[in-house]
């Protein structure tokens, strides 16, 4: 009776701003962490040389850094020449920038998968370059790339829980708190290991009824 | 009188150290039908493709009704095109959609006409071709000869002065291969000019005015269909006019 008490006095409503935050903190890193990649993705298969190597040089910086030394880079980092971020936007660059690096991945890998046939036609049509990759590449490519980049936005939901790393209370850092300051680690971690789990889920399905949307006829998965 | 409506000049190709294409030279009146014979790797697809700069050419100059094409001028480049239609071997749909939108997106994102007024006219093109009922269909729902009747109706809505079919049948099974032909065969009746690769004897001599004989990256021999078929000049012609006549049939 006074677990239940506890948990709906003092658990439930620090959870729920907590989660609140956690939402806050994913919605805008997943568009912008998409559209990041999906820039540079452009640009590592269709940019200038220069352009190219600057974007492939972007991915390798911030594929190949843990997250959470990037984090402690834009939060203690950046003070020392002075730009001064808070928490949240601090979080927010640093999920935006990983998450684009992975997202611009998937998109390359796309891009390249459609055949040069395509090209040809919309090139023979009087398409500029531009004009052919964003009605005629881009459409294709986002459709093979979305599965990859599904998965990108559901591994930025489990990541958004290294915020509170720099201070940045999120659903995580709230159970940190509550679990800290009443020992019960374990029930406290289980409910939030459901909530990450229940915003995972409701992800996917959005994702998969998406990529259902988008299906086109001739692309249809074959069961064998 | 006739007036060259296309004019190319010495143009040559090289991929490493071969020379694919070597110094081709044509000149296409307006309503002519232009068809280039020869085995592969004459570089019947590489002319073509240098035609409308699909491929780069190394040399030569290309002009479009008394204008010479500055190529490495991008607006120009595209202005160009819009005027030269491209038929494909394997039809080269976009195949993120369907028979109508391939035909209406380059009138609606290159000549920027309203999507309705585009649409009204897709339908038109797809109308001449015979595929009123297939408006909705994606590339993946529709016969190979669908496809390109497709993709004839597509390089057609753009007002083409000239078309440029890359053997638009070989792709095709025997039994569909006489729908595109009638399509083409109708475009040539309307006075398109066309320069057009093909295998098949039959139907290009009983429709081309010349026929142009190629190998080895050169216009080895042109004339009449008569003329190449029948009293070649050249030994390599009349070889590789008689073997092909064996494989395709009689020449009418």
């Amino acid at each position: 009776m006074e677990e239940w008490l506890y948990i709906q006095t003092e658990v439930y409503p620090a959870l729920l701003k907590g989660f609140w935050v956690s939402l806050a903190l994913i919605a805008p890193s997943a568009v912008f962490g998409l559209a990041i990649g999906i820039t540079v993705g452009v640009l590592r298969v269709y940019g200038s040389r220069p352009v190219m190597a600057a974007a492939n040089a972007y991915v390798v910086l911030f594929r190949g850094i843990p997250l959470v030394v990037q984090l402690f880079i834009w939060y203690f980092g950046l003070p020392y020449v002075k730009i001064y971020l808070t928490p949240f936007i601090a979080a927010v660059l640093g999920f935006s920038l990983c998450s684009g690096a992975y997202h611009s991945e998937y998109i390359r890998g796309a891009l390249l998968s459609i055949k040069r046939g395509q090209m040809l036609a919309a090139q023979s049509l009087g398409f500029s370059t531009v004009r052919m990759i964003v009605s005629i590449i881009f459409p294709q490519a986002i459709r093979r790339a979305l599965p990859g980049c599904g998965n990108e936005i559901i591994y930025l939901i489990k990541y958004s829980s290294l915020a509170y790393m720099i201070t940045c209370i999120e659903l995580t850092g709230q159970g940190k708190i509550l679990a800290s300051n009443s020992f019960k680690y374990t029930e406290i971690f289980l409910i939030i290991g459901a909530c990450y789990l229940a915003m995972t889920s409701v992800a996917s399905a959005i994702l998969g009824r998406l990529e259902g949307r988008l299906r086109l006829p001739g692309f249809e998965h074959q069961r064998i | 009188m006739t007036t060259p409506i296309l004019r190319i000049e010495n143009l040559s190709k090289r991929y490493g150290t071969k020379d694919v294409l070597k110094g081709a030279s044509l000149t296409v009146n307006k309503g002519d039908l232009k068809i280039l014979i020869g085995p592969s790797g004459a570089g019947k697809s590489t002319l073509l493709q240098c035609i409308n700069f699909l491929v780069k050419p190394d040399e030569g100059r290309v002009w479009l009704e008394d204008a010479e094409v500055h190529y490495t001028h991008k607006g120009d480049l595209c202005a160009y095109r819009q005027k030269v239609g491209m038929i494909f071997q394997d039809f080269n749909l976009f195949d993120h959609l369907n028979a109508l939108e391939n035909v209406r997106i380059g009138l609606v994102r290159v000549k920027g006409i309203g999507k309705r007024e585009a649409g009204e006219r897709a339908v038109r093109e797809l109308e001449r071709v015979g595929l009123r009922d297939h408006l909705q269909k994606y590339p993946a729902e529709l016969s190979g000869g669908q496809k390109q009747r497709v993709s004839i109706a597509r390089a057609l809505a753009m007002d083409p002065k000239v078309m440029l079919l890359d053997e638009p049948t070989s792709a095709l099974d025997p039994e569909l291969i006489g729908e595109v032909h009638s399509v083409i065969r109708d475009l040539g009746a309307n006075g398109m000019t066309m320069i057009m690769a093909t295998h098949q004897i039959g139907f290009a001599s009983s429709l081309a005015s010349e026929i142009v004989f190629m190998e080895d990256g050169r216009i080895i021999e042109k004339g009449t269909p008569e003329k190449i078929f029948c009293h070649a000049e050249n030994t390599r012609t009349r070889e590789f006019c008689s073997k092909i006549t064996e494989l395709y049939g009689e020449t009418r």
